[in-house]
C-alpha cells in the first residue's frame, strides 16, 4: 500500500480501503507490512532468539567440561558389570533408580557432581554383583535422568514421568533444597522411597513427608559447629557478626545460627543480608568494622563468599574468626591467595575425615562400603578432580539406599522404609540416622559438618580440618593476625 | 454461530489437550498438558497486551508471582481454601496491573519495556525482604493440605481440571476481546497510538485495562501451579526466563491472534519436552531449541499462523 499523506490520514484510510485480500476491514498486521512497527517486531523476535541462545549456550558450555569426564568412566563401569560371573540361582532384578540433574542452569556444577558420586556407587555395587537377597533374587541398578534446568518449571513433570512412565523404583532427589521440595511432593504421591542429597534445608521435612531421607546435616546445624569452635578456643569473645547471603539456603543457615548463638550468650552486633549478586561487599564491611565484632560468620555460595573473604582481607578488618558457608571448602577457594589464610567453614564431608569400620563398630552402628581413601582414589580415576563435599553426597545417598534395601531384605517400598527409619550407619561420609517423628520424619540427625580452615603450610596452602577436636588434622590458626 | 468460526479451532484445541490425559489415564500424561495447557494460558494472556495493544512486557511473569504469592499467604497462613486463594491471587494481580497501568503505561515502546523488567525485578527484591512472606526461604506448604482435596493424586487431577478449565476462558476472553469495540481500540493503539486517540480511542484507559485484563490470569495460574508445587520462593515466582519463552511462543505463533499462542505455546513446550527427554538431544537440549527458534523467526517473522493467514486469504475466516 503507497503511503499516503502523514501518518494519521493513512490510518484513516485503512478502513475504506483495504488491501484486496484484507477481510472485514479489521486493523490486521499485514495492512501495515510497509510499517516501521512490523520491522520493531522482526528485530525484538530476533533478540530474543539471540537472548535464549545465548542463554543456551551460557548453560551448556558450562556443562562440557563437566560431562565429559563421566564419559571417561563409562567404560570402567561397564566392563567391570560384564565382567560379574558370579550368576546365582536367584533370579535377576535391575531396579531403576531415577532423578534430575541440573545439567543446565546455576546449580550445574554442584549437581553435576553429586551425579558423579552417585553414577560411581551404582558402577561400584553393580560391579561387585549387585545385592543378593535372601531367597536368592539378584538386585543390579540402572539410573533413569533428566534435565531440570535448575529451574522448577518441569520438575514435578519429570519426577511424575520417574515414577509412573519410567516406573522408577527408587527416587533420588534433585540439586538444591527449592527443586527438591518440588520433587518430593510427587515423590509421596507415588509412595516412592526419595533418598535427598544436595538439599539441607529444613522446611522439606516439616511437611509430613513419610519416605523423604535427607543425608546432608540439615541448614539449621551449618554454622553452629563454628559457634561451638569459637567458644572453645576463645571464651572471652563475644560479639558476632553475621552477614550472609538473602537466598533460601543461607538465610536459613543464618537464623538458626543467630538462635544458636544468642541461646548461648553470644552477643550478635550485626545481621545484615545482601543480595546474591553482590560483588561490592564495601558497605558491609563498613558497618561490620562499625560494630567491631570479635567473629564473622555468614557468606553464601562461592562467587560472593569468595568475594566476601578477599575484601574482607584487603580492607584488614580487625576480626579473630571468620567462618563462611560453601566456599571455603572448596579446592578452588585457595586461589584467593592470602586473602584465604585462616577463613574457616563448615562442610559436609572430607577427603581427610576419617570414618572407619572400627569406628562404625565402637560407637554400635552398621558400617557399609569403602573408607575415604578409597572413595577418593576411584573418583580421581574416573573423573580426574577431588572429589568435592557434593559428590561425596552423592554417593553416600546411593550406599544409604543400598544398606536399607539389605536391612529389609525386600524392594518393597513400605519394609525400606522401616529399614530407614531404624537407620543407624556409619559410611565414609559419616554417620547417618533419622528423626522419625511425624514433625519432622525424614531429617538428618546423625550426620556432624566438619570446619575445615585454610592455613599456610610447605610454601602453599592447605585445607585443615580443624572441628571437632576428635577429627581435626590441625590446630586452629586464631587468632586471626591482621 | 458464523461469528465464532474464528474461535473454533483454538476452543477445540484447548479441548483435545485438556482430554488427553483422560484417555491415556496416565499421571505423566496430564503432567505434560499441565506444562503444556499452563503455557497456552499464560501466552494468550501476554498476548491480550502484547498482540493487540502492541505493548511489549518483558516482566509479565510477575503477575504470575504476585498471585501466586497472594494466594500462597491466604492459603497457608490465613488457612483459606484453595479457590478464594486463587480469587485472591487473581485480584490481586489486577490490581497491581492497575496501578501499575496508571503510572508506566505512559511510557510507550522500548521505555515500557524497560520498565515492565524493572517492576519484576523490584517485586523480587520487595518479596524477599518481606519477613511475613518467608523473605528469601519463601513458604512451604504441608501435604496433609492435599487430603481437604481428596489426598495429593486427587488433588493434582483437579488442579489440572481448574487450569484447563482457565485455559478454555483465556482463549474465549482473548477472542472476544478481538471482536470487541475495544478490542479494535486496542488494535487501534497498536498501529499509531495518536492516531487512535484522534479517531476517540482513550488510549490510557484502553490500554490499563488490557494490562489488567492480561494480569488476571496469570494470577489465578500462579496460584494453581504454587500449590501444586507445595512452596513457593521469589526465584521460582518472578524468573524473567519464563517472561521471554512467553514472549517466544506468542512470536513463535503469531501475535494479535486467538489462534497463534495456543500454536506457539502447545509447540515449543512440547518441542522442549521432547529434547529435554530424548537420549539424544538431553544434553545440548537448549541449543537445539534456540536454533531452531531462530529458524522459525528468521523465515516467518509473522508467526504460523500469521504466515497461514496471508498464504491462504480463504483460511482467515477460521484463523482468527
Amino acid at each position: 500500500m503507497p503511503y499516503v499523506g502523514t501518518r494519521s490520514t493513512w490510518l484513516l484510510l485503512v478502513p475504506h480501503k483495504p488491501k484486496p485480500t484484507e477481510l472485514d476491514g479489521n486493523i490486521e498486521l499485514f495492512c501495515i507490512k510497509e510499517g516501521t512497527v512490523r520491522r520493531t517486531y522482526v528485530w525484538t523476535a530476533l533478540l530474543l532468539v539471540l537472548a535464549l541462545v545465548m542463554a543456551a549456550c551460557g548453560g551448556t558450555s558450562g556443562t562440557t567440561e563437566t560431562t565429559a569426564a563421566p564419559n571417561t568412566t563409562a567404560a570402567p563401569g561397564t566392563t567391570a558389570a560384564s565382567g560379574t560371573t558370579a550368576a546365582p540361582s536367584g533370579e535377576m532384578k535391575t531396579l531403576k533408580i531415577g532423578f534430575t540433574t541440573s545439567i543446565t542452569g546455576k546449580y550445574n556444577t554442584e549437581s553435576t557432581r553429586q551425579d558423579n558420586g552417585l553414577q560411581l556407587w551404582m558402577d561400584d555395587v553393580n560391579a561387585a554383583g549387585g545385592i543378593t537377597l535372601s531367597d536368592g533374587t539378584v538386585l543390579k541398578f540402572e539410573a533413569v535422568s533428566y534435565d531440570d534446568e535448575s529451574n522448577k518449571d518441569r520438575v514435578q513433570e519429570l519426577y511424575t514421568k520417574l515414577a509412573t512412565d519410567d516406573d522408577a523404583d527408587f527416587l533420588i532427589s534433585p540439586y538444591s533444597s527449592g527443586l527438591t521440595a518440588a520433587s518430593a511432593v510427587i515423590a509421596e504421591q507415588y509412595g516412592k522411597v526419595m533418598i535427598t542429597t544436595g538439599a539441607a534445608s529444613d522446611s522439606v521435612y516439616t511437611q509430613g513427608y513419610t519416605g523423604v531421607y535427607q543425608v546432608y546435616t540439615p541448614s539449621s546445624r551449618y554454622l553452629t559447629s563454628s559457634v561451638d569452635l569459637l567458644g572453645s578456643l576463645d571464651p572471652s569473645a563475644k560479639k558476632i557478626a553475621f552477614v550472609y547471603e538473602n537466598s533460601n539456603f543461607s538465610t536459613g543457615v543464618a537464623e538458626a545460627a543467630k538462635a544458636y548463638a544468642e541461646s548461648n550468650g553470644y552477643e550478635v552486633v550485626l545481621y545484615e543480608g545482601y543480595d546474591p549478586d553482590t560483588q561490592d561487599f564495601s558497605a558491609f564491611i563498613n558497618k561490620i568494622e562499625a560494630s567491631g565484632p570479635d567473629a564473622i560468620l555468614g557468606g553464601g555460595h562461592f562467587q560472593d563468599g569468595s568475594a566476601f573473604a578477599r575484601q574482607l582481607y584487603e580492607k584488614k578488618i580487625p576480626v579473630k574468626f571468620v567462618s563462611l558457608l560453601v566456599a571455603p571448602p572448596e579446592p578452588s577457594f585457595s586461589e584467593l591467595g592470602d586473602a584465604a589464610v585462616g577463613v574457616a567453614g563448615p562442610s559436609q564431608w572430607e577427603p581427610l575425615v576419617k570414618f572407619t569400620e572400627d569406628a562404625a563398630m565402637a560407637a554400635g552402628a552398621d558400617w557399609i562400603g569403602l573408607t575415604g581413601d578409597e572413595f577418593v582414589a576411584e573418583y580421581q580415576a574416573a573423573y580426574g578432580e577431588e572429589p568435592s563435599y557434593h559428590a561425596a553426597g552423592g554417593y553416600a545417598a546411593g550406599l544409604l539406599l543400598q544398606y536399607a534395601i539389605q536391612k529389609a531384605d525386600s524392594t518393597d517400598a513400605d519394609a525400606i522404609k522401616a529399614a530407614l527409619d531404624a537407620t543407624n550407619l556409619m559410611t565414609f561420609f559419616g554417620d547417618l540416622k533419622f528423626d522419625t517423628s511425624p514433625d519432622h520424619h525424614g531429617l538428618q540427625i546423625g550426620h556432624d559438618m566438619v570446619v575445615v580452615q585454610w592455613q599456610k603450610a610447605d610454601g602453599g596452602l592447605q585445607k585443615q580440618i580443624v572441628w571437632p577436636e576428635s577429627g581435626a588434622t590441625a590446630a586452629p590458626l586464631y587468632p586471626l593476625g591482621q | 454461530m458464523k461469528r465464532f468460526t474464528g474461535l473454533l479451532l483454538s476452543v477445540l484445541a484447548v479441548i483435545v489437550l485438556a482430554v488427553i490425559p483422560l484417555i491415556s489415564g496416565k499421571a505423566s500424561t496430564r503432567e505434560a498438558m499441565f506444562t503444556i495447557l499452563m503455557a497456552i494460558a499464560l501466552a494468550s494472556s501476554l498476548n491480550m497486551l502484547l498482540g493487540y495493544t502492541g505493548y511489549v512486557s518483558f516482566g509479565h511473569i510477575v503477575f504470575f508471582g504476585v498471585g501466586g504469592y497472594a494466594g500462597f499467604y491466604t492459603l497457608t497462613v490465613l488457612g483459606w481454601n484453595l479457590w478464594l486463594s486463587m480469587l485472591v491471587g487473581g485480584a490481586t494481580a489486577a490490581l497491581l496491573a492497575y496501578l501499575l497501568g496508571k503510572s508506566i503505561l505512559r511510557l510507550r515502546g522500548a521505555y515500557f519495556a524497560l520498565a515492565t523488567i524493572g517492576v519484576n525485578e523490584a517485586m523480587r527484591a520487595l518479596v524477599n525482604n518481606m519477613d511475613f512472606l518467608g523473605g528469601p526461604i519463601g513458604m512451604t506448604m504441608k501435604f496433609s493440605v492435599y487430603n481437604e482435596y481428596g489426598g495429593a493424586a486427587n488433588a493434582l487431577w483437579l488442579v489440572y481440571w481448574v487450569l484447563s478449565g482457565i485455559a478454555l476462558l483465556v482463549v474465549i476472553v482473548s477472542y472476544l476481546v478481538k471482536r470487541s469495540k475495544f478490542g479494535l481500540g486496542l488494535m487501534a493503539i497498536r498501529e499509531d497510538e495518536d492516531a487512535a486517540e484522534v479517531m476517540g480511542v482513550r488510549a490510557p484507559s484502553a490500554k490499563t485495562w488490557s494490562y489488567v485484563l492480561s494480569a488476571v490470569f496469570p494470577g489465578l495460574i500462579g496460584m494453581l501451579f504454587f500449590f501444586k508445587n507445595g512452596n513457593i520462593e521469589p526465584g521460582d515466582a518472578f524468573r524473567l526466563h519464563l517472561s521471554i519463552e512467553l514472549i517466544v511462543m506468542v512470536m513463535l505463533g503469531g501475535f494479535g491472534t486467538v489462534l497463534g499462542p495456543v500454536l506457539g505455546a502447545g509447540v515449543y513446550q512440547q518441542l522442549r519436552k521432547l529434547l529435554l527427554t530424548s537420549p539424544v538431544f538431553k544434553n545440548i537440549q537448549l541449543a537445539v531449541a534456540g536454533v531452531l527458534l531462530l529458524l522459525i523467526i528468521l523465515f516467518i517473522p509473522t508467526g504460523a499462523v500469521g504466515w497461514l493467514r496471508r498464504r491462504f486469504p480463504r483460511l482467515r475466516r477460521v484463523l482468527e
